[in-house]
């Protein structure tokens, strides 16, 4: 698995986070600047999901493949919710939910690469 | 008489719209983004660990399963604003964590394997164990 584009995903979901929380903490509504930083999140998530199969496919990766896809699968997902959940709530529990999605996304990315070494 | 009759009027009986301050938005929201995540993860790990092990430990994986369910319910009952239901779930859920939590650490052969609710949640940031509390206190504050 591709470490530097994990390393990417795990730092872009920390500094959106920490940008979630400053907008909460500010009483801000989610603005336009998270919402292009999760959109660039899910960018980047969609690429590493791409580097895992294409790594699967040549037949690398732990024996535990469905737990794998699983993490690929609940990544996607996560930011387009946040997002969603982000836009429909326009207050600062909007931003408060954006830095739950971030700071899921990083754990769940941290947790991809133990289960990638085989460390369930 | 002044108006026609036909426009509704504007009397001590009317209330604003429950959808304006139910118990799914505002910090409710972030609640059921919250729950929606524990219901993904608690669901996953079910999910993956009936499918492919089931016979290693099944009282930990049926737990697994339960929790799971418990997260799913209540995600949907903030997201509708149904009180009692999120009430009794939150019961449940609070009632579970202590439960498995403790069993976990005074039996930890009958749970082999992780569950959300194994050690309080350790697993979790004890988030499962915070949670239900937090919960109960938006409920109450929440009328």
């Amino acid at each position: 698995m591709n470490t530097t584009v994990a390393t990417i995903v795990i730092t872009l979901a920390l500094v959106l986070m920490l940008g979630s929380v400053i907008a909460a903490v500010r009483d801000r509504a989610m603005g336009m600047v998270l919402l292009i930083g999760f959109a660039l999140l899910e960018v980047a998530v969609l690429v590493q999901a791409g580097f895992v199969i294409a790594a699967v496919a040549g037949g690398a990766g732990p024996e535990d493949k469905v737990t794998l896809f699983g993490y690929i699968a609940g990544e996607v997902l996560i930011p387009p919710a946040g997002v969603f959940l982000g836009l429909a709530e326009r207050s600062r529990w909007g931003s408060a939910i954006l830095a739950v999605a971030g700071f899921a996304i990083a754990v769940m990315t941290a947790r991809l690469l133990q289960v990638w070494q085989g460390q369930a | 008489m002044s108006g026609d009759g036909t426009e509704p009027r504007a009397s001590r009986d009317d209330r604003p719209p429950v959808s304006g301050d139910g118990i799914g938005t505002g910090p409710g929201r972030a609640l059921v983004a919250v729950y929606g995540l524990f219901a993904l993860a608690a669901g996953s790990r079910a999910g993956v660990q009936i499918a492919t092990r089931f016979g290693e430990a099944p009282l930990a994986y049926t737990l697994s399963a339960f929790a799971a369910l418990v997260y799913v319910v209540l995600t949907v009952a903030l997201v509708r604003g149904a009180r009692r239901l999120a009430f009794a779930a939150l019961g449940v859920e609070l009632a579970g964590v202590l439960l498995i939590g403790t069993a976990s650490l005074v039996d930890p052969a009958a749970f082999p394997d992780e569950t959300v609710w194994s050690a309080y949640g350790r697993g979790y940031l004890f988030i499962p164990l915070v949670l239900p509390v937090v919960g109960l206190y938006w409920l109450r504050r929440r009328r």
